[in-house]
């Protein structure tokens, strides 16, 4: 329970942080937010006007004071874009993005095990050159590019799935299955690649042990041996990294989403970003870092539960 | 050597050979005019003879443009990993060394901005800064800094507590060369090869800033710039779309390649797995 109880507090303290860095990097960063807003050719006395009432004369730190005060009630602020409060308006893609990341996560668990898994069990043979080598393409290719790829494939090609577009679940659980399935196999190619090499040399590294030793000389089957003993204990890792790698799909869906016009966090960041619209881009940018966060630390608690010799420490 | 002679390190090898030489020679072989000359009358030509990689809207060579994009993907990679290793070097190694308070608060910064993910860092910095060739370095360089200082660290917390370091500290060795003459040169070999791994990233990372419109703007032949222009001729000229993407696919699949081989090279502890 301390341990808990001291992980709450760490990501408490290291989400003040990331209020602070949020706010430092719209703000301290040279370039004045009025300008951004409206251009550098824009009239003096509007500026003057719009600074005044965003109140960009304040002190900095009364302005963060306000900003992080607002946020804490629940008030996030208008989107000077959308007109509309921030908080329903991320509340809405929220949803929309958790669906396609969930999925991506699936789709790259589901792929990698396997590959991973053949790939260290047929060591240096031809099954491992073509899953290292699958491995590697999805790492090296960038994933807006497998995302054409797709759209010309899937999509224009063989006309099975829509390639833009969003639809709610709550309305057409199906039509909603679709527009997102395209998007998360974009998004979770490189996941997939990442975890596949993570697989394979977890499995390496148990595989080489004794205890697998003891196992094939008690002869049990080969099957039993790699599922059960061996991918058991390599396992938690490769959880680890899917977990940790979250982050990572974070950053990715703004430009998955941007590129199918699938309505989530990262195209309502990507808008925010194009339309200079402070306000949106502080709340978007902080609330994709705090699901990191969070993220992290469910992984983190997972892991004492999967392995209790990490609580010890 | 001999894993640098393994089919891997050989094509990794290659790849990167031929792009940093196709970076480096694009901007004196290939006049300006070439990448620039609009001819509306062959526009979105597939790839021929006449136009080994096709033509794009505006009747572009696509051979030309993917040839200068490489300088640009490789000026804006290896100075945003530069500019990441000069922050991060030393931020890493005095967090390492000196321990205590001073690499408590900076590891929490780092941990901070490490819950950022790279890209929407890049993309915020970029946006904020108003998106061009310099702030685009600036962004994804920022971006990297601190996983470059969170390994700087590792190493430097390792090599620290080596003998070599405390015999130089009981020879009346001062911090500043002890950093200098001990940390600094064994710490260099896995922060290059991490280094390496860097500039496949910040290409990735370019591709995508300029693809989002908040990375280099037009009329520079980048990689991201051309694959976000072919967006609107998918069904037409597919051709637009793949060139760039396989140039940006090719570059970063030797870049990792080579990585993976330093990365077996360099590492001890892949010996005795075998």
């Amino acid at each position: 329970m301390s341990y808990l109880a001291r992980r709450a507090a760490l990501f408490a303290l290291t989400l003040l942080l990331i209020s602070v860095v949020t706010f430092a990097i719209t703000h301290v960063l040279p370039g004045d937010v009025a300008m951004m807003i409206m251009g550098t050719q824009s009239n003096p006395t509007a500026l003057a006007g719009l600074r005044e009432s965003l109140g960009l004369n304040d002190p900095l730190i009364v302005q963060y004071g306000r900003w992080i005060g607002g946020m804490l009630s629940g008030d996030w602020g208008v989107s000077l874009r959308y007109k509309e409060p921030i908080a329903a308006l991320i509340g809405q893609k929220v949803t929309a993005s958790a669906m396609i990341v969930v999925l991506s996560l699936l789709i790259a668990l589901a792929t990698a095990i396997p590959l991973g898994v053949v790939s260290a069990v047929y060591r240096d043979r031809w099954q491992d050159t073509a899953g290292s080598g699958i491995a590697l393409a999805g790492i090296s290719l960038p994933d807006f590019f497998w995302g054409i790829v797709l759209i010309l494939l899937i999509s224009r090609g063989l006309g099975w799935l829509p390639s833009s577009g969003y639809a709610s679940p709550t309305e057409d659980f199906w039509l909603a299955f679709r527009h997102a399935l395209l998007p998360a196999t974009a998004l979770g190619l490189s996941l997939m690649a990442h975890l596949t090499r993570m697989t394979r040399s977890a499995m390496l590294e148990v595989l080489g042990q004794d205890f697998i030793r003891v196992c094939r000389a008690k002869g049990l089957g080969r099957g039993a041996v790699v599922f059960r003993h061996a991918l058991r204990n390599a396992i938690s890792p490769v959880v680890t990294v899917a977990g940790l790698q979250l982050g990572y799909l974070f950053g990715s869906i703004i430009v998955i989403e941007s590129l199918f016009n699938y309505t989530g966090m990262g195209w309502l960041t990507y808008q925010a970003l194009l339309n200079r619209d402070v306000p949106l881009i502080q709340s978007s940018v902080f609330v994709i870092a705090a699901v990191v966060m969070l993220a992290n630390l469910v992984v983190d608690v997972l892991y004492t539960l999967i392995d209790p010799r990490v609580r010890l420490e | 050597m001999r894993a640098i002679l393994s089919p891997k390190g050989i094509i990794g090898l290659s790849l990167v050979t031929v792009f940093t030489l196709v970076a480096i020679g694009a901007p004196f072989l290939v006049p300006e005019e070439l990448t620039t000359k609009i001819n509306v009358l062959v526009r979105l030509k597939p790839p021929s003879i006449e136009h080994p990689f096709g033509t794009d809207q505006l009747g572009r060579e696509l051979v030309w443009r993917v040839l200068l994009g490489a300088h640009t993907s490789l000026v804006i990679a290896v100075l945003a990993v530069a500019l990441s290793l000069v922050i991060g070097l030393p931020l890493g190694v005095v967090s390492g060394y000196f321990g205590g308070w001073t690499d408590h608060s900076l590891m929490r910064l780092v941990d901070t901005l490490l819950s950022f993910p790279v890209l929407l860092l890049a993309l915020t910095i970029s946006a904020v800064l108003g998106p061009n060739l310099p702030n685009t370095i600036l962004a994804i360089g920022i971006a990297f800094t601190p996983y470059l200082s969170r390994i700087v660290r590792g190493e430097t917390l390792r090599v620290a507590a080596l003998p070599y370091v405390e015999a130089a500290r009981s020879q009346g060795a001062s911090n500043w060369r002890i950093i200098r003459l001990h940390i600094v040169p064994n710490i260099m070999a896995p922060v290059i090869v991490q280094a390496t791994i860097s500039i496949a990233f910040a290409i990735l990372a370019e591709a995508a800033l300029s693809f989002l419109g908040l990375g280099t703007q037009p009329p520079t032949p980048s990689w991201g710039l051309m694959i976000q222009a072919s967006r609107d001729y998918l069904d037409v000229a597919a051709w637009t779309a793949l060139v760039p993407g396989i140039a940006v696919a090719a570059t970063v699949l030797g870049l990792n390649m080579l990585g993976d081989v330093l990365r077996d090279v360099l590492d001890p502890t892949i010996m005795t797995e075998r």
